[in-house]
């Protein structure tokens, strides 16, 4: 039966990503493209964060391995882009996992603040070694151009491409937090000591899972790069690695289902409904909306009116107005604290 | 079976989002209307650079005055800009939101080298112009034939770099120099400048050229440290303004007071140069450095007639705006051109005609039509091969607070007009 739902849910959102490029603009396809990238990390990130219990800072640096491989392989290789991004992946999951093995001896905050030192860190690294990296200047990728004898316009192939690959690594997502592997995470989350009694070996879990999580994360920096056209230390500031989170914290944590809408909030408020909700406000009131960092409060005001709203994400806003019951009730059984845990424990999908 | 219900809503939920943000459809002359031509461009009004927030609103405050006098040709402009955060990923998606959802009739003075450079290859493919990029980076101009709808404004970095040399030469010719440079395109371009200048009887001028990273944690001490040892009595900043602060305090630190500091314009800024002073240095004084545009700040300017416009701009336009800040300024003088080349398009303007006209510009002295907001004499002229707009500028020395010009104009590249 639960499986059965799933397939129904999936098949929805096949039909809508199906539908989607012939009612949008080609610009609106183009943006839902990267909603499709940002889907792919947030639901990595999800296994880490809302199913694993452990927060990670900084995994917009994973999309920057994956974006830099893809870059070096197209741009001074010769590599076609899409064959690059199963190479991103691995090069991002394999360095995750070599940060996973000593930073998730830390936990709660202490790891947090671990992987916070990855986006820094990369940086630096980044211009450390112009001839490899291209330094500051960063390097252009060859521009959006549709493939294998299909003319189509560059945004739909984007949107094509990103989807084709969103809608594999979403399944995917769910085929790792079910089933044994998956209890394991939770386990993790829930309660380390327990899962070390019932045999869990944390460390390996917590590694797998960071791995993992990085993996998805270079797949997406992969298509960012492909879709942005251009890479430098810049396009992954740590701002990235935080609206992962937020993504995370809005789509609801623990959901793989709440990452739709993490994915979708990620990409549009910042691009487009926070110019538009200011625009709103400059014909009512004469205020600047120019200002600089005024953009900012808007994201700001909306992200605390979300937490407000739907305190366990979208997901959690959901199963509220479905079932009338506060969601991390439900779905988180009341248990002792933790120090691994997460503000809102939510149950697998 | 709540369950089920709730999947499907989410799934269902998810589709409602994506096809309520569908879009608008396309127009058949990309921004141009009968009534108004639209012009839109990116900047950083958040992030580490959102210290150049004011130019745009210069920019604005311009096309409001120029709207308000009848607007250009029977067509008001619609000037529109947006927050990139000096990330180039959103630049990138922003400027497709301008040409495929906007259509902008062109991108106006995008700011940023790396932002820039992250749309060329996309607006040129697109055939959209790349209007007078706020960057001094070479490449935005001497690479029009590769891409020719961007083109640059500002005097460029190695053209800046050839005018120290110049002025070396000519002015403080037994000074043995000690340069300190970005080790990036940014410092690339100006070192290179600055031989070119003076030119290769006189490159042994340079006593030592010490290069340091951005990436650097530290600020660069061991190499401010080994220009001094040097024996340099001139020291060539060509740095970004946060090494540049930290230069000026490590050489008072270190006891190292040359003759005289020539800093580049990007860092050499009265507000910058004030930092420098307070964290302790007193090699701030006497600064060389060069300008273009008129100086809001030096009262000096004050009676010209485009200093009187540009504070009544300013003060009906944009008065919440410090008129004070040269950025603003900036803005002012840009939007000028941009205007000027608008107006010579007529009636039924075309892309193509706008770069056509950015690629044959004669705003210059001697025919009495030079932009009334850069120094007096200073041309915006293009032609042929000669595709950077402005280059000429004044050297400028810092005193008492404010930078004042020193003697007559430079160009660094071509001849003066």
């Amino acid at each position: 039966m639960k499986r059965y739902t799933h397939l129904i849910g999936f098949a929805v959102l096949v039909a809508a990503v199906v539908v989607a490029p012939f009612i949008s603009s080609n610009y609106r396809s183009y943006q839902l493209g990267f909603v499709a990238i940002y889907l792919i990390a947030l639901c990595g990130l999800d296994i880490l964060t809302g199913f694993t219990g452990q927060i990670s800072l900084g995994h917009g640096a994973f999309m920057g391995i994956g974006a830099y491989t893809t870059t070096i392989l197209v741009v001074d290789h010769g590599w076609r882009d899409l064959w690059t991004i199963p190479v991103a992946g691995l090069v991002a999951g394999l360095i995750g996992v070599a940060f996973g093995l000593p930073a998730t001896r830390f936990a709660g905050p202490y790891l947090a603040l671990a992987t916070f030192a990855i986006p820094l860190s990369l940086i630096g690294i980044l211009k450390r070694y112009p001839h490899f990296t291209g330094g500051n200047v960063g390097k252009n990728l060859p521009q959006l151009h549709s493939e294998f004898g299909w003319h189509t316009n560059p945004s739909i192939w984007f949107y094509v491409v990103t989807w084709a690959v969103a809608l594999v690594m979403f399944p995917l997502a769910y085929l790792i937090v079910r089933g044994r592997f998956g209890r394991a995470l939770r386990a993790v989350r829930d309660s380390e000591i327990a899962a070390t009694a019932n045999g869990v070996s944390t460390a390996s879990v917590k590694t797998a899972a960071f791995g993992i999580s990085a993996f998805f994360c270079g797949v997406a920096g992969a298509l960012y790069a492909i879709g942005i056209t251009y890479v430098n230390p810049d396009t992954f500031p740590i701002d990235l690695s935080i609206l992962l989170i937020v993504g995370i914290v809005v789509g609801g944590a623990g959901s793989l289902w709440g990452m739709v809408f993490g994915a979708l909030f990620v990409e549009f408020i910042r691009i487009s409904w926070g110019p538009g909700i200011l625009d709103l406000f400059s014909k009512v009131h004469h205020i600047d909306t120019h200002a600089p960092g005024s953009g900012l409060v808007v994201y700001g005001v909306v992200l605390l009116l979300v937490l407000y709203v739907a305190p366990a994400g979208f997901a959690g806003l959901v199963h509220r107005l479905l079932t009338g019951r506060s969601a991390v009730a439900a779905w988180a059984k009341p248990r002792p604290p933790t120090p691994t845990d997460p503000a809102t424990g939510a149950e697998g999908p | 079976m709540k369950k089920t219900f709730l999947l499907i809503a989410m799934a269902l939920a998810a589709s409602t989002v994506i096809v309520m943000t569908a879009g608008a459809t396309s127009k058949a002359t990309p921004g141009v209307t009968a009534k108004s031509i639209l012009l839109e461009g990116t900047y950083p009004l958040s992030g580490p650079a959102s210290g150049y927030a004011p130019i745009p609103v210069g920019m604005g405050a311009y096309f409001s005055y120029v709207n308000a006098h009848g607007g250009v040709n029977g067509r008001k402009i619609n000037w529109h800009y947006e927050d990139d955060g000096y990330n180039p990923a959103n630049t990138v998606q922003i400027t497709h939101k301008f040409v495929e959802q906007d259509h902008a009739f062109a991108l106006v003075g995008g700011l940023g080298t790396e932002p820039q450079l992250a749309v060329r290859q996309y607006l040129n493919d697109n055939k959209v112009p790349q209007l007078f990029v706020a960057t001094g980076a070479t490449t935005f101009d001497r690479d029009y034939a590769s891409n020719p709808w961007t083109i640059g404004w500002q005097p460029d970095y190695e053209a800046e770099g050839s005018i120290y040399g110049k002025y070396v030469v000519k002015n403080l010719a037994s000074a043995k120099l000690g340069v300190l440079y970005q080790n990036d395109d940014y410092g690339n371009d100006y070192l290179r400048g600055l031989k070119a200048g003076l030119g290769e009887s006189h490159q042994s001028m340079i006593v030592s050229a010490q290069p340091y990273d951005l990436s650097a944690t530290t600020p660069p001490a061991v190499q401010v440290a080994k220009l001094k040892a040097s024996g340099a009595d001139t020291f060539v900043i060509l740095a970004t303004p946060t090494p540049t602060i930290q230069s000026y305090v490590i050489a008072t630190k270190l006891g190292w007071h040359p003759a005289h500091v020539i800093t580049n314009s990007v860092s050499a800024t009265d507000a910058f140069l004030t930092i420098a002073e307070k964290s302790g240095s007193d090699n701030v004084e006497g600064t060389l450095s060069v300008g273009y545009t008129l100086d809001p700040a030096n009262p000096i300017y004050n009676k010209l007639p485009g200093m009187k416009l540009y504070r009544t701009i300013m003060a009906k336009y944009a008065p919440k705006a410090n008129a004070n800040d040269g950025l603003n300024l900036y803005g002012v003088a840009k939007a000028w051109n941009v205007v000027k080349l608008l107006q010579s398009l007529g009636t039924s303007p075309t892309r193509a005609g706008l770069m056509a006209a950015a690629r044959k510009m004669a705003f210059t002295p001697g025919k009495k039509n030079a932009n009334p907001f850069l120094l007096p004499g200073v041309s915006t002229f293009t032609k042929g091969s000669f595709q950077y707009p402005i280059s000429q500028v004044t050297i400028i020395q810092y005193q008492n607070h404010t930078f004042q010009p020193q003697g007559s104009l430079i160009a660094g590249r071509g001849a003066l007009r």
